[in-house]
């Protein structure tokens, strides 16, 4: 089965890559109740979680709400611009 | 202007004609908007609120941001036309006309002036006007110029009913955020 032999290596690598971090940045015109739901409905989160996010975002300026490869992020930043909000991607060491 | 949680996942909404009709212009306006733009646009000739509806993916990196551009930003755009047309939808699709010159009894009977428009709106009908209303006051932002506190940095005579409009989108988005919470 040489499908699933060659599966460790790929995976192997994916978490050799530095990761990538999707950033949802304060707006002063997104209501605190729809970023929120947004957080709620798009990454499944909690309720308090999403809340949490969205605290973060508008008290800090700034929240990172995804980690992971760069294609998967990218993926949650066109999402968000789909939902008004401003997201961006970024290397998580950045 | 009112949501109602109904079955299965859907809300109930009811707006007064007046309501209907900025709800309508608005969007129609945002369509024409969207339509309009050219999705790799991203120069300083760009529409501001284009900008903002559609921002740079990527900071301090052009080249990345551009890249992201070209592959994301006409369907992007696509769907946010697709969720403007389904808001139109279903507001109605014939033009709100109360004041007509040859009034027709049986309608005037159905639809008195003051009857408000009853619609109700399925799961994915919700999400798209969550979405437009987002664009539109995103949109309005931009030509509001709000600043960071929320409050329009502009002051001409245009700026009273244009907050106006953007605040009463605020209330409608909340409402409906309210309406699916549960």
């Amino acid at each position: 089965m040489p499908k699933t032999v060659e599966r460790p290596d790929l995976q192997e690598t994916v978490s050799l890559d530095r990761p990538w971090i999707t950033i949802v940045w304060d707006d002063p015109v997104n209501l605190m109740s729809y970023v929120a739901y947004v957080f709620r409905s798009y990454f499944g989160v909690t309720a308090e979680e999403a809340e949490r996010l969205m605290l973060q975002v508008h008290n800090t300026g700034r929240a990172v709400v995804a980690t992971g490869n760069r294609e998967a992020m990218e993926r949650h930043v066109e999402a968000m611009h789909g939902y008004g909000l401003w997201a961006t991607l970024a290397r998580a060491d950045s | 202007m009112q949501f109602e949680p109904a079955a299965a996942g859907r809300v109930s909404a009811h707006f007064e004609l007046v309501e209907v009709g900025l709800l309508r212009l608005a969007t129609s306006q945002l369509v024409e908007l969207l339509e309009a733009a050219d999705p790799h646009a991203t120069g300083t000739a760009a529409d501001p609120a284009l900008k903002r509806l559609l921002p740079d993916a990527y900071q301090g990196d052009p080249e990345a941001a551009a890249e992201f551009r070209r592959f994301t930003a006409g369907d992007l755009l696509d769907r946010k036309v697709l969720n403007a047309r389904v808001v139109l939808a279903t507001l109605g699709e014939e033009p709100l006309d109360p004041i007509s010159d040859e009034p027709d009894e049986a309608l005037l009977h159905d639809f008195p002036d003051d009857a408000p428009l009853a619609i109700v709106l399925d799961l994915p009908d919700v999400q798209s006007w969550l979405r437009t209303l987002t664009d539109l006051r995103l949109t309005l932002a931009e030509r509001l110029n709000i600043g960071p506190d929320g409050r329009p940095q502009r002051d001409d005579e245009e700026v009273p009913f244009l907050s106006d409009v953007y605040e009463w989108f605020g209330m409608v988005q909340e409402a409906l955020v309210y309406a699916i919470d549960v």
